[in-house]
């Protein structure tokens, strides 16, 4: 009571901050906070019944007090709640601008967990829904995706999502990692077979690099 | 105005175009970077700017076919240039983007309701920000209130609410120091709230706070650095 969820569930976002994934959505948390706004909401409007509209605050410092106290923590909750929703979908905006899909990933660690679930009969104790994500938070990457290839759109001479590294080199020498097949570039295609090594425009291959295919070497 | 003063002003007008964009635009990017609040969107810098990689990119794509190992060299030149532009311009826009995120309904409130002292030719942010800014805040408050929000007791709503003696609108701090180049003699500058005052002349570089020297970067007297 008073706040104390509401504390785990911002000490929680302050580690989400620090993680490369996104920790699963604390769905029981947020439950729990909402519901003790709910409660103390209740509280207020029981403690102001019996004045019906006609507080006076100095004559009752003892029940202003508990009133302030209640508004306090309410007010209190919201903001964790803020935090910890605005903690993780600002990791979710990050994952956009850099490229990742998030759902597609959300997916397969879905499937994975899944078979290695099926495996162990369920040994890890996951329920069948484990992808990390809310249902409100699977939408909101949907629409932010949107958003920002529409704000991207506006700008496809300067590649809004590129590397944000002053370039120093038109050409650079990238090594293959997987295979990405053949990509096409001023000078001619180029089959990226795994293992191979080629000295390429930076620009045609900043993608790749980005999705894992090639490994920039220095 | 002394004779240093007449002779910028000459050498200025002397520099073309294309390189004063250069300097304005590199000038635009680190200000951007540097300052604690979002700046006014630079539209007509980056109207020339934009225009001037397309030609370039345009031109790139029409000289590739020739196998002429001059005209070849020339245009590693002219894409290595290309793609320094394109960075520039990409983090000057990631920059602003960033601070758009950061204090997004204060920034809509300023955009709406402009502080007398900024021009009214450059509007805080570019349609094409606030349109990003308007429906990113409505992606969030959508998601806020199907997450929690709406079972909250109605007076617990609001995004923007100052009741309790604190406003939930975030802003930037505009007390931070940040590191100024005088351009011109500014004069004496007063810092608000203490008894700071001391005389800014050309080619001075100073740590100050950024409430303190804002208009004269504003105006063009100081960049920052």
């Amino acid at each position: 009571m008073y706040g104390e969820t509401g504390n785990k569930l911002v000490q929680h976002a302050k580690r989400t901050q620090a993680l490369a994934h996104l920790p699963p959505y604390q769905t029981e948390m947020v439950r729990a906070v909402t519901r003790e706004v709910r409660d103390l909401d209740k509280d207020v409007a029981t403690i102001l019944e019996p004045f019906a509209g006609s507080f006076d605050p100095s004559s009752e410092p003892a029940t202003a007090c508990a009133l302030l106290v209640n508004h306090l923590c309410m007010r209190r909750n919201k903001r964790c709640l803020l935090a910890y929703h605005r903690t993780r979908t600002d990791k979710l905006e990050e994952m956009c601008w850099g490229g990742i899909d998030v759902l597609e990933r959300q997916g397969q660690q879905q499937q994975g967990n899944k078979t290695t679930g099926g495996e162990a009969t369920g040994g890890m104790g996951q329920d069948g829904n484990s992808s990390s994500l809310s249902p409100e938070e699977e939408e909101y990457v949907r629409q932010y995706s949107d958003l920002l290839a529409a704000y991207k759109g506006q700008w496809t001479d300067i590649d809004l999502t590129g590397s944000l590294e002053p370039p120093k080199d038109l050409f650079i020498d990238v090594r293959v990692l997987k295979d990405a097949g053949e990509i096409q570039t001023e000078y001619g295609a180029i089959t990226l077979t795994k293992n191979s090594q080629f000295y390429v425009r930076q620009g045609d291959v900043e993608r790749l690099i980005a999705q894992g295919y090639l490994q920039r070497l220095s | 105005m002394d004779i240093d003063d007449l002779l910028a002003e000459v050498t200025a007008d002397a520099v073309p175009q294309q390189q004063r964009d250069l300097q304005e635009l590199t000038r635009a990017w680190i200000a951007e970077r540097v300052a604690p609040e979002l700046l006014p969107y630079p539209a007509e810098l980056m109207e020339r700017v934009l225009e001037r990689i397309r030609r370039q990119i345009e031109l790139v794509e029409d000289q590739t076919g020739n196998l002429d190992p001059k005209a070849n060299f020339k245009l590693i030149i002219i894409q290595t240039e290309l793609e320094r532009f394109k960075f520039l311009v990409r983090s000057f826009l990631r920059a602003r983007i960033k601070k758009i995120d950061t204090h997004p309904l204060h920034l809509l409130a300023l955009h709406q309701n402009p502080p007398s002292s900024t021009s009214i030719l450059n509007p805080l942010l570019s349609p094409s920000e606030l349109q990003y800014l308007n429906t990113h805040q409505s992606l969030l408050s959508t998601h806020y209130s199907s997450s929690f929000l709406s079972q909250f007791p109605n007076s617990l709503q609001r995004l923007d609410d100052t009741a309790g003696g604190i406003s939930m609108v975030d802003k930037p701090d505009e007390e931070t120091a940040v590191f100024v180049r005088c351009l011109r003699d500014v004069g004496e500058v007063w810092v608000e709230g203490t008894d700071n005052r001391f005389q800014m002349k050309r080619g001075d570089v100073w740590v100050v706070r950024w409430s303190a020297v804002r208009g004269w970067v504003g105006e063009g007297s100081c960049e920052l650095i």
